[in-house]
Protein backbone atom coordinates (compact mmCIF):
# COMPACT_ATOMS: atom_id res chain seq x y z
CA UNK A 1 0.00 0.00 0.00
CA UNK A 2 1.37 3.48 -0.97
CA UNK A 3 0.11 6.80 0.39
CA UNK A 4 0.99 9.98 0.18
CA UNK A 5 4.09 10.43 2.61
CA UNK A 6 7.42 10.70 2.15
CA UNK A 7 9.63 8.60 3.58
CA UNK A 8 10.75 9.05 7.89
CA UNK A 9 7.49 11.45 7.46
CA UNK A 10 4.69 10.25 10.01
CA UNK A 11 2.51 8.30 8.29
CA UNK A 12 -1.05 8.44 9.68
CA UNK A 13 -2.54 5.45 7.48
CA UNK A 14 0.13 2.51 7.85
CA UNK A 15 1.51 3.34 11.32
CA UNK A 16 0.72 0.26 13.56
CA UNK A 17 1.31 1.28 17.57
CA UNK A 18 4.37 -1.33 18.40
CA UNK A 19 3.31 -4.51 19.87
CA UNK A 20 5.02 -6.05 22.84
CA UNK A 21 5.16 -9.33 24.81
CA UNK A 22 3.25 -9.86 27.88
CA UNK A 23 4.77 -13.28 28.34
CA UNK A 24 3.55 -16.42 28.33
CA UNK A 25 2.52 -16.66 32.41
CA UNK A 26 -0.96 -14.83 32.66
CA UNK A 27 -1.92 -16.89 29.50
CA UNK A 28 -1.71 -20.17 30.86
CA UNK A 29 -2.95 -19.02 33.98
CA UNK A 30 -6.19 -18.20 31.86
CA UNK A 31 -6.31 -21.45 30.43
CA UNK A 32 -6.04 -23.06 34.21
CA UNK A 33 -8.88 -21.02 34.65
CA UNK A 34 -10.79 -21.51 31.44
CA UNK A 35 -9.90 -25.68 31.94
CA UNK A 36 -11.30 -25.35 35.92
CA UNK A 37 -14.71 -23.56 35.47
CA UNK A 38 -15.22 -26.20 32.37
CA UNK A 39 -14.53 -28.98 34.87
CA UNK A 40 -16.78 -27.14 37.33
CA UNK A 41 -19.68 -27.13 34.61
CA UNK A 42 -19.57 -30.81 34.38
CA UNK A 43 -19.21 -31.72 38.08
CA UNK A 44 -22.27 -29.64 39.07
CA UNK A 45 -24.31 -30.94 36.02
CA UNK A 46 -24.20 -34.46 37.35
CA UNK A 47 -24.39 -33.18 41.07
CA UNK A 48 -27.24 -31.01 41.10
CA UNK A 49 -30.89 -31.31 40.25
CA UNK A 50 -31.96 -29.10 36.89
CA UNK A 51 -33.07 -26.01 38.21
CA UNK A 52 -33.25 -22.32 37.51
CA UNK A 53 -30.43 -21.91 40.08
CA UNK A 54 -28.21 -24.48 38.08
CA UNK A 55 -29.14 -22.61 35.05
CA UNK A 56 -28.41 -19.22 36.25
CA UNK A 57 -24.85 -20.81 37.34
CA UNK A 58 -24.17 -21.99 34.20
CA UNK A 59 -25.05 -19.03 32.78
CA UNK A 60 -22.62 -16.85 35.24
CA UNK A 61 -19.58 -19.21 34.74
CA UNK A 62 -20.66 -18.48 30.46
CA UNK A 63 -20.28 -14.79 31.32
CA UNK A 64 -17.07 -15.47 33.69
CA UNK A 65 -15.50 -17.41 30.70
CA UNK A 66 -16.01 -14.87 27.85
CA UNK A 67 -14.35 -12.51 30.68
CA UNK A 68 -11.15 -14.33 30.76
CA UNK A 69 -11.96 -14.82 27.28
CA UNK A 70 -12.20 -11.48 25.41
CA UNK A 71 -9.58 -10.05 28.59
CA UNK A 72 -6.74 -11.94 28.83
CA UNK A 73 -7.00 -14.04 24.85
CA UNK A 74 -8.17 -10.87 22.67
CA UNK A 75 -5.61 -8.61 25.07
CA UNK A 76 -9.15 -6.29 25.68
CA UNK A 77 -7.33 -5.89 29.22
CA UNK A 78 -4.57 -3.62 27.49
CA UNK A 79 -6.17 -1.71 24.70
CA UNK A 80 -7.21 2.10 25.33
CA UNK A 81 -10.26 2.11 27.41
CA UNK A 82 -12.26 4.35 23.92
CA UNK A 83 -12.10 0.66 21.91
CA UNK A 84 -12.83 -1.33 24.99
CA UNK A 85 -15.98 0.98 25.55
CA UNK A 86 -17.05 0.67 21.59
CA UNK A 87 -16.98 -2.89 21.71
CA UNK A 88 -18.34 -3.59 25.07
CA UNK A 89 -21.40 -1.49 25.63
CA UNK A 90 -23.39 -2.33 22.40
CA UNK A 91 -23.40 -5.86 23.86
CA UNK A 92 -25.63 -4.79 26.71
CA UNK A 93 -28.11 -4.41 24.68
CA UNK A 94 -28.02 -8.03 23.98
CA UNK A 95 -28.81 -8.52 27.76
CA UNK A 96 -32.07 -6.72 26.93
CA UNK A 97 -33.71 -8.29 24.22
CA UNK A 98 -32.43 -11.77 25.77
CA UNK A 99 -34.84 -10.63 28.90
CA UNK A 100 -37.31 -9.44 26.54
CA UNK A 101 -37.71 -12.83 24.40
CA UNK A 102 -37.40 -15.06 27.02
CA UNK A 103 -40.54 -13.56 28.93
CA UNK A 104 -42.53 -13.28 25.40
CA UNK A 105 -41.29 -16.67 24.60
CA UNK A 106 -43.16 -18.41 27.36
CA UNK A 107 -46.08 -16.24 27.46
CA UNK A 108 -46.26 -17.89 23.68
CA UNK A 109 -46.40 -21.61 25.60
CA UNK A 110 -50.20 -20.57 27.02
CA UNK A 111 -51.02 -19.16 24.28
CA UNK A 112 -50.67 -21.67 21.66
CA UNK B 1 12.52 5.33 12.08
CA UNK B 2 9.86 3.17 13.99
CA UNK B 3 10.94 5.63 17.49
CA UNK B 4 10.18 8.70 15.17
CA UNK B 5 6.91 7.35 14.09
CA UNK B 6 5.82 6.74 17.39
CA UNK B 7 6.45 10.08 18.71
CA UNK B 8 5.05 11.59 15.93
CA UNK B 9 2.04 9.47 16.50
CA UNK B 10 1.52 10.52 20.22
CA UNK B 11 1.90 13.96 19.70
CA UNK B 12 -1.22 14.05 17.45
CA UNK B 13 -4.11 15.21 19.25
CA UNK B 14 -6.48 12.49 19.69
CA UNK B 15 -9.84 13.23 17.97
CA UNK B 16 -8.81 15.78 15.79
CA UNK B 17 -8.16 13.29 13.06
CA UNK B 18 -4.33 12.22 11.42
CA UNK B 19 -4.35 9.49 14.20
CA UNK B 20 -6.11 6.42 15.59
CA UNK B 21 -8.04 7.62 18.83
CA UNK B 22 -8.56 3.85 19.50
CA UNK B 23 -4.17 3.28 19.45
CA UNK B 24 -4.56 0.21 17.28
CA UNK B 25 -3.52 0.41 13.28
CA UNK B 26 -7.11 -0.12 10.73
CA UNK B 27 -7.11 -3.56 9.76
CA UNK B 28 -7.58 -4.39 13.53
CA UNK B 29 -9.80 -1.56 14.60
CA UNK B 30 -12.22 -3.05 11.68
CA UNK B 31 -11.67 -6.82 12.57
CA UNK B 32 -13.02 -5.69 16.33
CA UNK B 33 -15.95 -4.04 14.70
CA UNK B 34 -16.65 -7.40 12.26
CA UNK B 35 -16.40 -9.66 15.44
CA UNK B 36 -19.30 -7.18 17.39
CA UNK B 37 -21.51 -7.64 13.94
CA UNK B 38 -20.61 -11.37 14.48
CA UNK B 39 -21.44 -10.75 18.12
CA UNK B 40 -25.08 -9.38 16.99
CA UNK B 41 -25.38 -12.37 14.46
CA UNK B 42 -25.24 -15.04 17.09
CA UNK B 43 -26.92 -12.97 19.75
CA UNK B 44 -30.05 -13.18 17.25
CA UNK B 45 -29.41 -16.91 16.81
CA UNK B 46 -29.66 -17.83 20.46
CA UNK B 47 -31.96 -15.21 21.64
CA UNK B 48 -34.24 -17.10 18.70
CA UNK B 49 -33.56 -20.70 20.54
CA UNK B 50 -33.74 -19.27 24.08
CA UNK B 51 -37.48 -17.67 22.40
CA UNK B 52 -38.83 -21.08 21.00
CA UNK B 53 -37.06 -23.41 24.03
CA UNK B 54 -39.39 -20.70 26.43
CA UNK B 55 -42.47 -21.45 24.23
CA UNK B 56 -42.28 -25.32 24.66
CA UNK B 57 -41.84 -25.03 28.57
CA UNK B 58 -44.37 -25.19 30.97
CA UNK B 59 -43.08 -25.12 35.07
CA UNK B 60 -42.61 -27.28 36.80
CA UNK B 61 -41.66 -29.90 34.30
CA UNK B 62 -40.67 -29.79 30.68
CA UNK B 63 -43.25 -31.00 28.58
CA UNK B 64 -42.73 -30.44 24.79
CA UNK B 65 -39.08 -29.81 24.75
CA UNK B 66 -36.54 -32.14 24.62
CA UNK B 67 -34.19 -32.98 27.27
CA UNK B 68 -30.65 -32.59 26.04
CA UNK B 69 -29.24 -35.10 28.06
CA UNK B 70 -31.37 -37.74 26.91
CA UNK B 71 -30.28 -36.79 23.36
CA UNK B 72 -26.56 -35.73 23.44
CA UNK B 73 -25.04 -38.84 25.20
CA UNK B 74 -23.19 -40.49 22.99
CA UNK B 75 -19.45 -41.02 22.95
CA UNK B 76 -17.21 -42.45 20.09
CA UNK B 77 -16.39 -46.30 20.65
CA UNK B 78 -18.51 -46.19 23.11
CA UNK B 79 -22.15 -47.75 22.02
CA UNK B 80 -25.11 -48.25 23.61
CA UNK B 81 -23.93 -46.18 27.30
CA UNK B 82 -25.62 -43.00 28.56
CA UNK B 83 -22.84 -40.43 28.92
CA UNK B 84 -24.16 -37.16 28.57
CA UNK B 85 -21.93 -33.94 28.22
CA UNK B 86 -19.18 -36.05 28.26
CA UNK B 87 -18.17 -35.54 24.02
CA UNK B 88 -19.11 -32.45 24.29
CA UNK B 89 -17.16 -31.27 27.09
CA UNK B 90 -14.20 -32.82 24.96
CA UNK B 91 -14.42 -30.65 22.34
CA UNK B 92 -14.99 -27.45 24.25
CA UNK B 93 -11.48 -28.86 25.78
CA UNK B 94 -10.23 -29.21 22.42
CA UNK B 95 -11.32 -25.84 21.44
CA UNK B 96 -9.84 -23.88 24.63
CA UNK B 97 -6.25 -25.36 23.86
CA UNK B 98 -6.43 -24.59 20.57
CA UNK B 99 -7.44 -20.85 21.87
CA UNK B 100 -4.36 -21.11 23.83
CA UNK B 101 -1.32 -22.17 20.96
CA UNK B 102 -3.47 -19.09 18.69
CA UNK B 103 -2.16 -16.65 21.46
CA UNK B 104 1.14 -18.43 22.15
CA UNK B 105 1.12 -18.00 18.71
CA UNK B 106 0.45 -13.83 19.02
CA UNK B 107 2.50 -13.76 21.85
CA UNK B 108 5.84 -15.38 19.48
CA UNK B 109 4.39 -12.74 17.10
CA UNK B 110 5.47 -10.03 19.06
CA UNK B 111 8.86 -11.36 20.13
CA UNK B 112 8.96 -11.93 16.16
CA UNK B 113 10.13 -15.17 16.51
CA UNK B 114 9.35 -16.98 13.05
CA UNK B 115 9.71 -20.02 14.16
CA UNK B 116 7.62 -20.62 17.22
CA UNK B 117 4.64 -18.70 15.29
CA UNK B 118 4.06 -20.55 12.57
CA UNK B 119 5.05 -24.04 15.15
CA UNK B 120 2.08 -22.70 17.19
CA UNK B 121 -0.14 -22.15 14.71
CA UNK B 122 0.15 -25.41 13.16
CA UNK B 123 -0.87 -26.83 16.41
CA UNK B 124 -3.96 -24.09 16.39
CA UNK B 125 -4.68 -25.52 13.15
CA UNK B 126 -4.74 -29.39 14.31
CA UNK B 127 -7.28 -28.08 16.84
CA UNK B 128 -9.53 -26.69 14.65
CA UNK B 129 -9.53 -29.64 12.69
CA UNK B 130 -10.15 -31.64 15.19
CA UNK B 131 -12.88 -29.85 16.28
CA UNK B 132 -14.69 -29.96 12.79
CA UNK B 133 -14.56 -34.34 13.20
CA UNK B 134 -15.82 -34.30 16.68
CA UNK B 135 -18.71 -31.59 15.46
CA UNK B 136 -19.04 -34.17 12.46
CA UNK B 137 -19.46 -37.02 14.10
CA UNK B 138 -21.89 -35.03 16.95
CA UNK B 139 -24.39 -34.19 13.50
CA UNK B 140 -23.94 -37.78 12.29
CA UNK B 141 -25.38 -39.41 14.98
CA UNK B 142 -28.23 -36.94 15.33
CA UNK B 143 -28.98 -37.13 12.26
CA UNK B 144 -28.81 -40.93 12.39
CA UNK B 145 -31.61 -40.96 15.34
CA UNK B 146 -33.80 -39.07 12.96
CA UNK B 147 -33.46 -35.28 12.94
CA UNK B 148 -33.77 -32.98 10.13
CA UNK B 149 -33.79 -29.65 9.54
CA UNK B 150 -37.58 -29.62 9.26
CA UNK B 151 -38.25 -32.27 11.76
CA UNK B 152 -37.96 -33.51 15.32
CA UNK B 153 -38.39 -36.93 15.91
CA UNK B 154 -37.85 -35.81 19.93
CA UNK B 155 -41.30 -34.99 20.36
CA UNK B 156 -43.13 -36.82 23.81
CA UNK B 157 -46.41 -38.36 24.42
CA UNK B 158 -48.28 -38.25 27.02
CA UNK B 159 -47.23 -41.54 28.45
CA UNK B 160 -43.58 -40.35 27.93
CA UNK B 161 -44.57 -37.25 29.59
CA UNK B 162 -45.74 -39.23 32.57
CA UNK B 163 -42.34 -41.68 32.59
CA UNK B 164 -40.25 -38.15 32.35
CA UNK B 165 -42.17 -36.30 34.74
CA UNK B 166 -41.62 -39.51 37.37
CA UNK B 167 -37.66 -39.70 37.06
CA UNK B 168 -35.37 -39.31 40.08
CA UNK B 169 -32.63 -36.84 39.90
CA UNK B 170 -29.59 -38.99 38.07
CA UNK B 171 -32.08 -41.30 36.25
CA UNK B 172 -32.15 -41.07 32.12
CA UNK B 173 -34.91 -41.02 29.87
CA UNK B 174 -34.92 -43.74 27.27
CA UNK B 175 -36.60 -42.96 24.26
CA UNK B 176 -38.86 -45.45 24.20
CA UNK B 177 -41.11 -46.11 20.37
CA UNK B 178 -43.89 -45.16 22.71
CA UNK B 179 -43.12 -42.15 23.95
CA UNK B 180 -41.82 -40.49 20.78
CA UNK B 181 -43.75 -38.48 18.62
CA UNK B 182 -43.25 -35.42 16.26
CA UNK B 183 -41.61 -32.68 18.36
CA UNK B 184 -41.22 -29.24 18.37
CA UNK B 185 -38.67 -28.37 14.80
CA UNK B 186 -37.11 -26.14 16.28
CA UNK B 187 -35.17 -28.35 18.63
CA UNK B 188 -33.14 -29.76 15.77
CA UNK B 189 -33.48 -27.13 12.98
CA UNK B 190 -31.77 -24.27 15.28
CA UNK B 191 -29.99 -27.25 16.42
CA UNK B 192 -28.10 -27.33 13.22
CA UNK B 193 -28.10 -23.60 12.36
CA UNK B 194 -26.51 -22.55 15.36
CA UNK B 195 -24.31 -25.50 15.76
CA UNK B 196 -23.32 -25.48 11.72
CA UNK B 197 -23.05 -21.52 12.30
CA UNK B 198 -20.28 -21.78 14.63
CA UNK B 199 -18.83 -25.23 12.94
CA UNK B 200 -18.82 -22.63 9.41
CA UNK B 201 -16.81 -19.97 11.92
CA UNK B 202 -14.67 -22.61 13.04
CA UNK B 203 -13.84 -24.08 9.17
CA UNK B 204 -13.21 -20.09 7.99
CA UNK B 205 -11.07 -20.01 11.27
CA UNK B 206 -8.71 -22.99 9.69
CA UNK B 207 -8.55 -21.50 6.66
CA UNK B 208 -7.34 -17.98 7.56
CA UNK B 209 -4.75 -20.14 9.78
CA UNK B 210 -3.28 -21.68 7.29
CA UNK B 211 -3.35 -18.95 4.96
CA UNK B 212 -1.14 -16.83 7.58
CA UNK B 213 0.55 -19.27 8.51
CA UNK B 214 1.59 -20.16 5.29
CA UNK B 215 2.83 -16.43 4.72
CA UNK B 216 4.62 -16.16 8.12
CA UNK B 217 6.71 -19.25 6.86
CA UNK B 218 7.50 -17.67 3.79
CA UNK B 219 8.62 -14.66 5.82
CA UNK B 220 6.17 -12.42 4.93
CA UNK B 221 5.81 -10.80 7.94
CA UNK B 222 9.47 -10.21 8.62
CA UNK B 223 9.84 -8.76 5.62
CA UNK B 224 6.57 -6.09 6.38
CA UNK B 225 8.27 -5.95 10.17
CA UNK B 226 5.54 -7.18 12.18
CA UNK B 227 2.87 -9.83 12.95
CA UNK B 228 -0.24 -8.14 13.61
CA UNK B 229 -1.87 -10.04 11.37
CA UNK B 230 -1.50 -13.24 12.99
CA UNK B 231 -3.08 -11.08 16.20
CA UNK B 232 -6.30 -10.62 13.41
CA UNK B 233 -6.68 -14.20 12.86
CA UNK B 234 -5.90 -14.55 16.37
CA UNK B 235 -8.70 -11.91 17.59
CA UNK B 236 -11.19 -13.85 14.98
CA UNK B 237 -9.78 -17.23 16.59
CA UNK B 238 -10.91 -16.29 20.09
CA UNK B 239 -14.27 -14.76 19.32
CA UNK B 240 -14.78 -18.57 17.68
CA UNK B 241 -13.96 -19.82 21.22
CA UNK B 242 -16.17 -17.07 22.70
CA UNK B 243 -19.21 -18.68 21.07
CA UNK B 244 -18.63 -21.81 21.63
CA UNK B 245 -18.54 -21.19 25.76
CA UNK B 246 -22.06 -20.03 25.04
CA UNK B 247 -23.44 -22.76 22.30
CA UNK B 248 -22.22 -24.82 24.92
CA UNK B 249 -24.06 -23.37 27.89
CA UNK B 250 -27.51 -22.86 26.16
CA UNK B 251 -27.48 -26.27 23.56
CA UNK B 252 -25.71 -28.83 26.52
CA UNK B 253 -25.66 -27.61 29.96
CA UNK B 254 -29.42 -25.77 29.73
Amino acid sequence: MEFYTKPGEYDAINYIPPAESHGTKELWRTFWILLGITVLDFIIYFVMPHTGFRNFIFIFFGIVKAYYIVGAFMHMKYEKINLALIILVPTIFIIGLVMGLLYEGNALTYAK
Amino acid sequence: MANHQQAAFEQQPMWAGGRSPFNVSYGKLMMWLFLLSDAFTFSSLLVQYGAQRFSNVQTPIVTKWPDPASIFNHFPFMHGLHLPLLFVSVMTFILIMSSVTMVLAVEAGHRKSKKEVVRYMIYTIIGGAMFLGCQAWEWSVFIGEGATLYGNQFGITEAGQKVFGALGFGDHFEWQPEYRTAGPVPFAALFFIVTGFHGFHVFSGVIINVVVTIMAARGAFDRRGHYEMIEKAGLYWHFVDLVWVFVFTFFYLI
